[in-house]
């Protein structure tokens, strides 16, 4: 075992301030996104509720929902995780103090709690939804608005449309890196998905559960494919990607429901697109809610956006007393 | 009557739409393409036939293509047989107007004028990204048959990850 994958396990905390706690993306803090709900007008969610079809999705009765929430398997699985935990000074300095003497990669290190810990967090909670439990917003959009059924495996579809868009902004980090965050994702993805199978789903054969896994394996693998196509190629093609995974080949599927979750998709990625490496991989972004428009900067905004960035990490680099924990090489000025 | 002849004009423009819409690269289960012009053709009163005076019934897939899609994966999830021949089998009553279809078109033919994909551009950065700039490349290639990987790329690819 390396030393960084030691490190990326056991000190997550020494990151604390840079990945966890951003309660806005980035692009949100300019204002740019109107969050005001009334004045959204146009947005992939209001698209999708503009529809007079009013299709009634086959009732394939929902056998398998999940309503243990007793049970729940929390977002943050250790300690670590939690916004609350504070480290101990001295483990704090010590920490430190170790990164100096090894020069450990901190961008290698900081894909663990950035990648397997916070981006996993964002993807989970799109489609996450428990059988007593209300909605929240974003899973409102997925579970009423395009009528996808509650299930398991459906809340897997939407972790993954949402784990692939961060994957399509990852091929873009320097190969190294972007390849690690990548694995840790997706590593991170299993074994939570492991843990929900046994504690919430009530799975208690280990070879069932292996089953399981095998197929969701296969289902990423599938899905992944078939939206990079579709991001490689036409919007027609994306939304045949999506349809056959997302909305599992429905056969009266509503166009209008399509055409949103291809104009949420495209959204995503166009602020993905805005960020410096250094942003993304310090964990600053987050999904937009689809009931949330996102305006496209003018040329100006978008100067103004890459100075902001720019001199705050100019200075943050130059600044002596910055921590060899929040130090890193990633461009920011792409 | 004559709203019932306007759902009909209307599905039947969807239809024409729908045929302009492009194939399927590598056959799947399910056709998008086909599965929606027999739904539409149905509404606008269209004989339910292939390009050729097949009739579209005898076009689902074979038992053989069925177990080969199903045998990629060790656990079919939901994908057992009395599932597959449950959802073949229904035929959805759906009630549509002139205004729901219309919508449909619309919407069908934002997607196929790549209208967001082109409003919200995200440039080369995400098209050839830094990390793997001919990654995409190299999918469409290998699904459109163009260049076939030989045993050196493909080891590379294992090896180096690109």
């Amino acid at each position: 075992m390396s030393i960084n994958r030691f490190a990326s396990g056991r000190f997550p905390v020494l990151l604390r301030k840079a990945p966890f706690y951003y309660s806005r993306a980035y692009l949100h803090e300019t204002g740019v996104f109107k969050q005001n709900k009334e004045t959204a007008e146009d947005s992939p969610e209001v698209l999708a509720k503009s529809s007079h079809l009013n299709s009634k999705p086959l009732d394939l009765s929902n056998k398998a929902p999940i309503k243990t929430a007793q049970n729940k398997i929390p977002l943050a699985h250790s300690k670590y995780e939690s916004s609350k935990y504070e480290l101990p000074k001295w483990k704090e300095a010590l920490g430190e103090l170790v990164i100096r003497a090894f020069r450990l990669d901190m961008d290698r290190v900081r894909a663990g709690p950035v990648a397997g810990s916070y981006y996993y967090k964002i993807c989970k909670e799109q489609g996450l939804q428990y059988e007593d439990e209300p909605l929240s917003e974003t899973a409102k959009y997925f579970y009423e608005d395009l009528k996808l059924p509650r299930t398991f495996s459906q809340w897997f579809q939407i972790t993954i449309l949402h784990e692939w868009m961060l994957f399509v902004r990852m091929r873009a980090m320097p190969f190294k890196y972007g390849r690690n965050y990548q694995q840790k994702l997706v590593d991170r993805t299993f074994s939570d998905i492991e843990l929900r199978l046994f504690e919430e789903m009530k799975v208690n054969s280990g070879r069932i559960a292996d089953q399981y896994l095998k197929d969701f394996n296969t289902q990423l693998r599938g899905a992944i494919f078939a939206y990079d196509e579709g991001f490689a190629t036409d919007d027609s093609t994306l939304a045949t990607a999506v349809w056959r995974n997302l909305f599992g080949g429905r056969k009266n599927i509503d166009m209008l429901h399509l055409e949103s979750v291809v104009r949420y998709i495209h959204s995503q990625l166009y602020v993905l697109s805005r960020l410096s490496d250094r942003e993304f991989a310090t964990g600053k972004f987050k999904f937009v809610p689809p009931g949330v428009k996102v305006e496209k900067l003018t040329p100006k905004q978008e100067e103004e956006l890459k100075s902001k960035a720019v001199s705050k990490y100019e200075a943050l680099d130059k600044d002596p007393k910055t921590l060899p924990s929040e130090r890193s090489r990633l461009s920011y000025t792409n | 009557m004559s709203s019932s002849n306007a759902v009909k004009e209307s599905a039947k423009k969807l239809v024409n739409l729908l045929e302009k819409y492009p194939k399927d690269r590598i056959p799947h289960l399910v056709s998008f393409k086909d599965i929606q012009i027999a739904r539409f053709g149905r509404v606008a009163g269209l004989p339910n036939v292939d390009h050729e005076g097949n009739s579209i019934k005898q076009k689902k897939p074979s038992i053989d293509e069925i177990k080969s899609i199903i045998n990629r994966t060790s656990g079919p999830l939901g994908l057992n047989k009395e599932m597959l021949t449950k959802i073949q089998n229904k035929i959805i009553d759906e009630k549509f107007t002139e205004e729901s279809i219309n919508e449909q078109f619309r919407a069908l033919s934002c997607i196929m004028n790549n209208k967001f994909r082109n409003y919200y551009d995200v440039g080369d950065k995400l098209y050839k990204p830094a990390g793997n700039p001919h990654y995409y490349q190299r999918l469409i290639d290998a699904v459109d048959g163009k260049k076939k990987e030989n045993l050196l790329t493909a080891m590379r690819t294992v090896l180096f990850g690109k």
